[in-house]
């Protein structure tokens, strides 16, 4: 039944990249990639059993492990998204029990790229042991069960961030709750760990976090094989029950999350407005532009695969603080790069209608109404949020005297950004998250060409925010407060002007392009 | 009379459309009177999806040229469009608004003025019997009750063409015939509505006009009476489109 499964994700996997030359071309890139870091890693690791001791091969097996694991939990939400090619929504239709669900979907997690790369990375840790034949073959155990840990962790969290079974305005809620927390350990263990650096040296560092580590279930199936090594069995014991007890209690949660996945309706009524209360569509006036400003400021403020977009907003001074502190440059800065990261949000704004822009389409409103809609909606809720983050960062930063020119070069940017995207999203489509699904999804189709396209998008942003930023660096390298005050005048003009264009050339191209762009996003597959 | 039938609701002229090598639509020529209930059947796969979304601008043809009443929908998009009321097949909708909202926002793409916006959306709410789930969020409607949302869509800015592609799948038989009723005084009042079905028996029932395609060319087309020539629509539809088996099917499906 395993092989089954396993052949099905294979051919799944063979049939569409047959299909799709640039995904096969982003593949290989895949694999190169994983073959160059595997490379790395095994070298590193058979050079450190040959050249260094215990007190090395222990940081090192545990840090490492417990990195492996940090990966396949957060990768997957973070960088590449979930894969959803098989999982245990689709095999429900099927007589298998929940158990050999469990059983086929751990399969295919490890043998999968990174499954496979994992696992010959973490045999490769037994090399770090051959000095000590015992602990050498008990590392083999150790491995295994810390492989299938890291598999298991990242099955759980991808049945928890789909959703705890429940209803859907439930999943879209705890999704979001997800992200949130595990974007924002990102800046929390980059600051711990700048706090560290500054303390201590290295290995001495390393030493003392793999002290830790050894004893949390994170770290604990890595620790083993040095404890055997250095002859304390007692305490390899201890951390071998941890390990095994993390591996059995991460199968439990996650049996308990599929289950609430397989017998809670997928869908269920949500709450129901009062009749009458028609939101934004009441307010806006009527026509093209009205309906679109109103349909996309809704989408901006209640759909997860926006609100992602916006999460970004306190991300970067999060971050900033925690590495350069408030005093720094980059803190009072963060506006400038939220506005770089904000302009780049609809560059194929209409991939996230999906086969809804056929609506669109029917209705035959003029492709200007439609991209200044679209740009309202979106400057409704990006251009406050901007001069709100760089008030209050330079207010806190204490550098109020540059925030003229930081809001010129961050409005420069974000309207340039909002004209080149009026543009980019009437000829590019990409393959998104549908409407509801987890915006962690990963999307079939991707292809290495459309992601390019990103940096040309972003490329053409910077060059029309470039007069802005330009006159807001010398109000900050001259110390000026009159390059600040040119940078905001410049930065609104020219920022307006290329807005203003990018509605009205790519409203004409959409006119000429909206039939194709609907062709493609029905041709995108479906997960 | 003779005057307005001088220029069909509906015209189209050599249609092509290729996907790949597979020939979806080979050539199809048809004309839709005014204020006819003009049936479209044919089997799976037969071509006539991609015909409507040809005939209401949602997909350009290789070849051939569509007119809603004269107006050329590839040449004048915006006139034509705003002449049709469009249910497609196999689109969403924007399924994170309440029907009423949907409605509403149809309306405003539409540019219905703002006072008469919340009359229409009560009365379609009314009529397609959505009353108790004009708050919910289309994205949790059943089947039919999406169905008939996005017919109350393609009605509420009143057009003068209705295209309604399978507007009656899955939806109830309390909803379907209110729907019936509404949309023959609609052609009785002079509107024009072309729909595909899978259902025989509601276009011999409905429908005046009827045309029967397959492998995207139209066989037969004309009025249902001179279509069916005297057999019923079902069994004329069989001999034309023909591949009926006769077989009870596989042995091993057979319970005893």
């Amino acid at each position: 039944m395993v092989a089954t499964v396993l052949r099905l994700r294979y051919r799944i996997l063979g049939n569409t990249l047959a299909r799709r030359p640039w995904q096969l071309v982003g593949f290989c890139f895949g694999i190169l990639w994983a073959i160059s870091i595997l490379g790395t890693v095994v070298a590193g690791l058979i050079a450190a059993a040959m050249f260094q001791g215990l007190d090395v091969a222990r940081p090192l097996a545990i840090v490492g492990g417990s990195a492996l694991l940090l990966g396949w939990v957060l990768g997957p939400v973070l960088i590449t998204g979930m894969d959803t090619t098989v999982d245990a929504d689709k095999l429900a239709p099927f007589p298998l029990s929940a158990k050999q669900i469990m059983q086929a979907l751990t399969a295919t997690g490890l043998t999968g790229i990174p499954g496979i790369a994992t696992s010959i990375a973490a045999l490769a840790t037994i090399a770090l042991w051959v000095r000590w034949p015992f602990a050498a073959i008990v590392a083999v155990p150790c491995v295994i069960l810390a492989v299938l840990t890291c598999v298991v962790a990242s099955r759980l969290v991808s049945s928890l961030s789909t959703g705890l079974g429940g209803n859907r305005r439930g999943r879209e809620l705890i999704g979001t709750v997800v992200l949130v927390l595990l974007i924002m350990a990102g800046p929390i263990i980059t600051g711990t760990l700048a706090l560290l650096t500054s303390t201590r040296d290295l290995g001495e560092r390393m030493q003392q976090i793999a002290g830790v580590l050894g004893w949390t279930p994170i770290g604990a199936a890595w620790a083993i094989p040095a404890d055997v090594a250095s002859g304390v069995w007692g305490l390899a014991a201890a951390r071998f029950a941890i390990a095994v007890a993390t591996l059995i209690v991460l199968w439990m949660l996650w049996a308990r999350a599929l289950a609430g996945l397989t017998t809670a309706p997928r869908q269920r009524a949500a709450k129901v407005a009062r009749s009458g209360a028609l939101g934004l569509f009441g307010r806006m006036p009527t026509g093209g532009v009205g309906a679109t400003w109103a349909r996309s400021l809704t989408a901006w403020l209640r759909d997860p695969r926006y609100l992602r977009q916006l999460l970004i907003v306190p991300l970067f001074p999060v971050l900033f603080a925690f590495t350069g502190g408030v005093q720094g440059f980059m803190f009072s800065a963060s506006a400038v790069i939220v506005a770089l990261v904000l302009c780049l949000a609809g560059y194929t704004d209409v991939s996230y209608d999906g086969t809804a822009f056929a609506s669109v389409l029917a209705t035959g409103i003029r492709g200007r109404e439609d991209r200044l809609g679209r740009l309202l909606g979106a400057a409704t809720v990006g251009i406050p949020l901007i001069v709100l983050l760089a008030v209050v960062t330079t207010a806190v930063g204490g550098q109020v005297e540059h925030l003229p020119g930081i809001l010129g070069a961050s409005l420069g940017l974000v309207l340039a950004g909002y004209g080149v995207c009026a543009v980019s999203s009437a000829l590019i489509v990409t393959p998104v998250a549908a409407p509801g699904d987890s915006p962690f999804k990963s999307v079939p189709g991707q292809t290495f060409v459309t992601g390019l396209l990103v940096f040309v998008v972003m490329g053409a942003c910077l060059v029309i925010g470039a007069p802005a930023l330009g006159f807001a660096i010398a109000g900050f390298a001259t110390g000026n407060a009159v390059w600040g005050w040119v940078a905001l005048a410049v930065g609104i003009v020219v920022g307006g002007a290329a807005a203003a264009l990018g509605v009205w050339i790519g409203g004409r191209t959409l006119d000429r392009t909206g039939p194709d762009l609907l062709q493609r996003i029905k041709a995108f597959p479906t997960t | 009379m003779t005057d307005t039938q001088l220029v069909p609701a509906l015209q189209l002229a050599g249609l092509v459309k290729r996907f790949g090598d597979k020939t979806a639509v080979g050539g199809v020529d048809l004309v839709v009177p005014p204020g006819s209930f003009y049936g479209l059947v044919g089997p799976n796969g037969a071509g006539k999806t991609t015909t409507l979304s040809m005939a209401t601008g949602l997909l350009r043809p290789d070849a051939g040229t569509a007119w809603v009443h004269g107006v050329d929908v590839w040449a004048d998009p915006v006139r034509a469009k705003a002449m049709i009321g469009n249910l497609a097949d196999g689109v969403r909708l924007f399924d994170r608004l309440t029907g009423e909202q949907l409605i509403t926002y149809t309306a405003m793409m539409f540019s219905v003025p703002r006072e008469q916006i919340a009359a229409r959306v009560a009365d379609l709410i009314s009529l397609m019997d959505l009353g108790d789930a004009a708050g919910t969020i289309v994205a949790d409607y059943s089947a039919g009750m999406t169905k008939k949302v996005a017919l109350a869509c393609a009605l509420v800015h009143a057009p003068r063409l209705l295209v309604l592609d399978e507007p009656f799948e899955s939806v109830d038989p309390v909803s379907a015939a209110n729907i019936e009723d509404v949309l023959r005084s609609y052609t009785s009042s002079g509107g024009t509505i072309i729909i595909s079905s899978h259902s025989m028996d509601l276009v011999q029932r409905m429908c005046d006009h009827v045309a029967i395609i397959a492998a995207g060319r139209v066989l037969a087309a004309g009025t249902v009476d001179d279509v069916r020539a005297g057999e019923s629509l079902q069994d004329r539809f069989l001999s034309l489109v023909g591949g009926r088996h006769t077989s009870e099917g596989p042995q091993w499906l057979r319970q005893s």
